[in-house]
């Protein structure tokens, strides 16, 4: 096979989040626990409701989180055993055998997308639903979704749905800045859905 | 802006093990340096701290990875795979080297400097030198790769890891060297020539400290909103005990002031409490940087 041919043919797989039809009902969250059999305490993807304006009005915002399979993972590069890998179709994956639980990659991912698993002691995180996809599915989440808020495909193919919603849809990615190329893009996404953060618990208030 | 009405809860990645191995690998790479002011630099003033220094050196070391592993989920499968399948590009890559490489040399370094062999005590002492400077750069480097976190990302980390390292090391060889030549001769005269000479350098350094963490702050309280946010968090937010007042006060301007003005210096019980606070001022430092630099939410 030429490389350029290789290329082509090989996809690249991405994911599109359509915020306007998200309803966060949280369902995506659920089927993703399932599917992968994530322990309590630990999610692959969550859904961050947010509440913008002041009462009486508010409006209730959401985000989908999940990892964003890089195109450039500062998690790969951070990994000291090669558990974290990028395979050629641009999933990110930790190889369980491999990872020894040293959570320089979780210190490094700009969006805290990545969890110790607290039986195994190793990195767990969204791996795209892979053995899905290989046989031709869609993800968990993508599969749950009623209101289809959730796109998934390949981005090296033009006629696919998620490149066709890329091309005309107003989309952004979070934190370029970070110069890791996220592939899960979002549409309808504002300033204050993108920047709000999580609250934090300190140790000494724990 | 909006308020979070519903997020899941994060974990920390890295928080008090690391904090004590970064500690013990200063102490152990501070206590190398002084001993090779005499073996290896020929200053013959701190021929005293010489052996001691090595000894405490590799017992330190031996002990700091120990922290390193409990915090590894798994520790005998990381030593294998480190070299199995490593990654060049990875800052940890080079510690598991690191690790093994430093103690080895002082050991060797330590044989021929109780055995009395001057030429080999300076090849190996002079081999040390860089070796410790990198097995604690390399922690500072840890954190500066956390690319994510505004707090860790600077070329400044490994530098400032190194003068942290060797002021709390020269407070523990003060504090040693007391303690042997008082309570384990049978003369008791300590020897304060050495002492006072420890105490100068001591105050330089602290210095140099905390000149650093000046330029370090100044330009993040100036940088982008992340970098001002934790800037704030450290200076007057809930880091102000750990940072300001531990750290920066108890564990370096007061011990600065006691080592620097004669008067203070010469007395021990000061000169002891200026040790002791900036020992555990920099153990503050290790905690405030790993635990304060990431604690804060990047989503
Ligand atoms: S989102 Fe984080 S974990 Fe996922 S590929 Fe990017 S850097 Fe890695
Ligand atoms: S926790 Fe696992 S995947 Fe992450 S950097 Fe360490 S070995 Fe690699």
């Amino acid at each position: 096979m030429s490389k350029e041919k290789k290329d082509t043919q090989l996809p690249r797989w991405g994911m599109v989040i359509d915020l306007n039809k998200c309803i966060g009902c949280h369902t995506c969250e659920i089927a993703c626990k399932v599917q992968n059999d994530v322990p309590l305490g630990i999610w692959r993807t969550w859904v961050k409701e947010i509440e913008k304006g002041k009462y009486p009005n508010v409006v209730r915002a959401f985000r989908p989180t999940l990892c964003n399979h890089c195109e450039n993972p500062v998690c790969v590069k951070v990994c000291p055993v090669h558990a974290s890998y990028q395979r050629e179709d641009g999933i990110v994956m930790v190889d369980p055998h491999r990872c020894v639980g040293c959570r320089y990659c979780m210190a490094a991912c700009p969006y805290e997308v990545r969890y110790v698993h607290p039986q195994k002691g190793i990195i767990d995180k969204c791996d795209f639903c892979y053995h899905r996809v290989e046989q031709g599915l869609q993800p968990a989440c993508v599969e749950a979704c009623p209101t289809s808020a959730r796109v998934f495909g390949n981005l090296n193919d033009p006629k696919s749905e998620v490149s066709q919603l890329i091309a005309t849809n107003a989309v952004q990615n979070l934190k370029t800045d970070m110069g890791t190329g996220p592939r899960v893009y979002y549409i309808g996404l504002d300033q204050a859905t993108m920047e709000i953060k999580r609250e934090v618990e300190f140790v000494w208030e724990k | 802006m909006g308020k979070i009405v519903y997020d899941v809860q994060y974990q920390t990645s890295m928080a008090f093990l690391i904090s004590y191995y970064f500690y013990l690998t200063g102490l152990s790479a501070g206590s190398f340096m002084i001993s090779t002011l005499s073996y290896g630099f020929g200053f013959e003033k701190f021929k005293p701290a010489g052996k001691i220094g090595v000894v405490v050196a590799v017992i330190l070391l031996l002990m700091a990875p120990q922290f390193l592993l409990m915090q590894v989920a798994w520790p005998i499968k990381s030593v294998w795979n480190h070299f199995v399948y490593l990654n060049p590009v990875s800052a940890m890559t080079y510690g598991a080297f690191l690790l093994m490489l430093y103690p080895v040399n002082s050991i060797i370094y330590g044989i021929f400097m109780f055995k009395g062999n001057k030429k080999w005590t300076r090849i190996f002492g002079t081999i040390g030198i860089p070796l410790a400077l990198a097995v604690h750069g390399y922690t500072g480097w840890i954190l500066a790769l956390g690319v994510a976190r505004d707090y860790w990302n600077t070329g400044l980390m490994p530098i400032v890891f190194l003068f942290s390292a060797m002021v709390s090391g020269i407070s523990m060889m003060i504090l040693l060297i007391m303690i042997r030549d008082y309570f384990f001769t049978k003369s008791r005269d300590v020897n304060y020539d050495l002492i006072y000479s420890l105490a100068k350098i001591l105050g330089w350094l602290l210095v140099v400290d905390l000149f650093l963490v000046f330029c370090d702050y100044s330009v993040l309280l100036y940088s982008k909103l992340e970098g001002q946010e934790v800037a704030h968090f450290m200076l007057f937010g809930k880091m102000f005990l750990g940072f300001v007042v531990l750290e920066n006060l108890i564990g370096k301007v007061i011990p600065l002031v006691i080592v620097m003005v004669p008067k203070f210096r010469e007395n021990n019980y000061l000169l002891i409490l200026a040790a002791v606070m900036n020992m555990i001022g920099i153990l503050a430092m290790r905690i405030v940087t790993v635990y304060g630099g990431q604690v804060l939410p990047l989503m």
